[in-house]
């Protein structure tokens, strides 16, 4: 129903705000795809497993998700492997943060 | 998957108290150093302790607490046992504080009042924090951590306890033998092994530190566990060559340590250095001069250097840590109070627009040009520059204060 690069669209919605960037461009989503019945799977990191925001963050990504029409459900997969580094952000992020 | 903790941010109205309260202790403080003379200047003076009790329990201590009202779910990944004993700490360990400051000045009889008052409030702190430990499945090192912290906090309150009996004369005790065993448990057993155990979480997390180990670390809390037994057994027995050992292997941890924080900085993807970052490299810089002076101290017998070594530890290293972590942990909870409802319905500040640019700064800049002007002060024994320095440490408390109120109160953008 929706290809991933529209689903990271979506989320791209959702800022961190500890460093004030899109979960996307922090290079934190992982993969997201979405069946023909509506139904959304996002696989996803954090920066760290001591994240404070842990449940808020995920919340944000399954409501960023569900707001896109025909979405019927959203799984999210909370990963720690490969484990999140700067080098999985995007360029501009990097060097913002002096990476 | 993962499983996400719960009560991650417990009631912003529970945890403000202790760190309002903290900013005031740690004002009064600062206040104090007003009244000290420089003249026969001893750890021991009746004033010094008086002051020491105001700092490390009032400031340090209370704001310590409170953190860990919200720090113990995230770092032990479990929901408290019963967050709500909170509300009973910071008004016992206020009232305790105060009531032990004025006994150690000038109503011995107030000490073992004012001290079973402070063991109340931290035997409820120690219990809940042990009860939520019961919870977790699986031990890490930062949880083993904060188990040897709040088992060295329980027998130093015990000790300190003894102590204020017998300060009141009510039992008769060797107070100089237990004020070893004393200080090592709470400064170095609980606050210290507290703060190690800690800054694997907390200073990656906010500096996204990634690819260090933890080696270091874990040798540098067994070394300074082993170094608090060996002190507490030397202040029980009597044998001073084991509180010898026990600087020595403490000294050998604390340096580890700083070797781990320097990997920790060495591989941050955030190189900004803002209050935080500013905080915490004044904050171990003030750990390295600290036992530098004290290692001085114990070659050369020379007393002053081992109070310059005692005001780096706590105005330099302990104030600037808890200061620095307060930038970052009163934004989150004030952000997740107020704002994470928001979010998705209207724009919402990032946690760094909650910082009070000009207080913390000036906060910053006066806090450590006080610390640095009364270690010379104290080195010196020189009561005019003394009084400099505590003229710049009152600058910056005050600008501490304002910053704790604004971030608290920080509303900026929420509509009616």
């Amino acid at each position: 129903m929706y290809t991933k690069e529209e689903l990271f669209l979506a989320i791209s919605t959702v800022i961190d705000p500890e460093v004030g960037f899109n979960l996307v461009e922090m290079g934190l989503i992982y993969d997201a795809s979405c069946d023909d019945e509506g139904n959304a799977y996002v696989k996803m990191t954090l920066s760290t497993k001591a994240c404070p925001m842990h449940q808020l963050i995920q919340q944000w990504v399954k409501e960023a998700v569900q707001k896109m029409a025909g979405i019927t459900s959203v799984e999210i997969d909370l990963v720690w492997e490969p484990e999140w580094n700067v080098t999985m952000a995007d360029e501009h992020v990097k060097k913002a943060l002096g990476g | 998957m993962f499983s996400v903790s719960q009560d991650f941010a417990p009631p912003f109205k529970l945890i403000s108290p202790f760190f309002i309260l903290g900013a005031i202790f740690y004002l009064l403080s600062v206040v104090f150093i007003f009244f000290i003379s420089t003249d026969n200047l001893s750890m021991l003076d009746t004033k010094i302790l008086s002051f020491v009790h105001l700092f490390l329990l009032g400031f340090a201590m209370m704001i310590i607490f409170g953190a860990m009202a919200q720090l113990v779910p995230v770092v032990l990944e479990v929901g408290h046992f019963g967050v709500e004993l909170f509300y009973a700490i910071w008004p016992l360990l206020s009232i305790g504080t105060i009531m032990m400051a004025f006994g150690f000045l000038s109503y011995p009889m107030l000490l073992p009042f004012g001290g079973v008052v402070v063991l109340i409030a931290m035997m409820i702190f120690v219990m809940e924090i042990f009860l939520t430990i019961k919870k977790v499945k699986k031990f890490n090192l930062v949880i083993s951590s904060l188990l040897i912290s709040n088992i060295f906090l329980f027998f130093g309150i015990i000790f300190g306890l003894v102590m204020a009996l017998g300060y009141a004369g009510m039992v008769a005790v060797d107070i100089n033998a237990l004020l070893k065993g004393h200080v090592f448990l709470v400064v170095v057993g609980y606050i210290v092994v507290t703060i190690m155990g800690l800054s694997v979480v907390l200073l990656p997390m906010f500096g996204l530190s990634h690819g260090f180990s933890k080696k270091p670390l874990e040798i540098a809390i067994a070394s300074v566990s082993l170094s608090v037994l060996a002190v507490v057994l030397s202040s029980l027995t009597g044998v001073a060559f084991l509180a010898y050992v026990g600087y020595g292997v403490a000294a050998v941890g604390l340096l580890i340590y700083f070797y781990f924080i320097y990997t920790i900085h060495k591989t941050r993807a955030r190189k900004e250095i803002d209050i935080y970052a500013k905080s915490l490299i004044f904050a171990y810089s003030s750990l390295i001069i600290s036992l530098a002076f004290g290692l001085i101290y114990l070659a050369v017998g020379y007393e002053p250097l081992l109070l310059a070594s005692a005001w780096m530890i706590f105005f330099g290293f302990f104030a600037f840590v808890i200061t620095g972590h307060i930038y970052k942990i009163i934004p989150f909870l004030v952000w997740f109070e107020r704002f994470s409802p928001l979010v998705g319905k209207q724009k919402v500040p990032m946690l760094a627009d909650m910082l009070p640019a000009k207080s913390s700064s000036a906060q910053f800049i006066f806090g450590a040009l006080g610390v640095v002007v009364v270690a010379v002060a104290l080195l010196l024994e020189d009561g005019t520059i003394l009084k400099a320095g505590a003229s710049f440490l009152l600058m910056g408390a005050l600008a501490f204060v304002k910053s704790v109120f604004y971030m608290i109160n920080y509303r900026e953008g929420i509509s009616q």
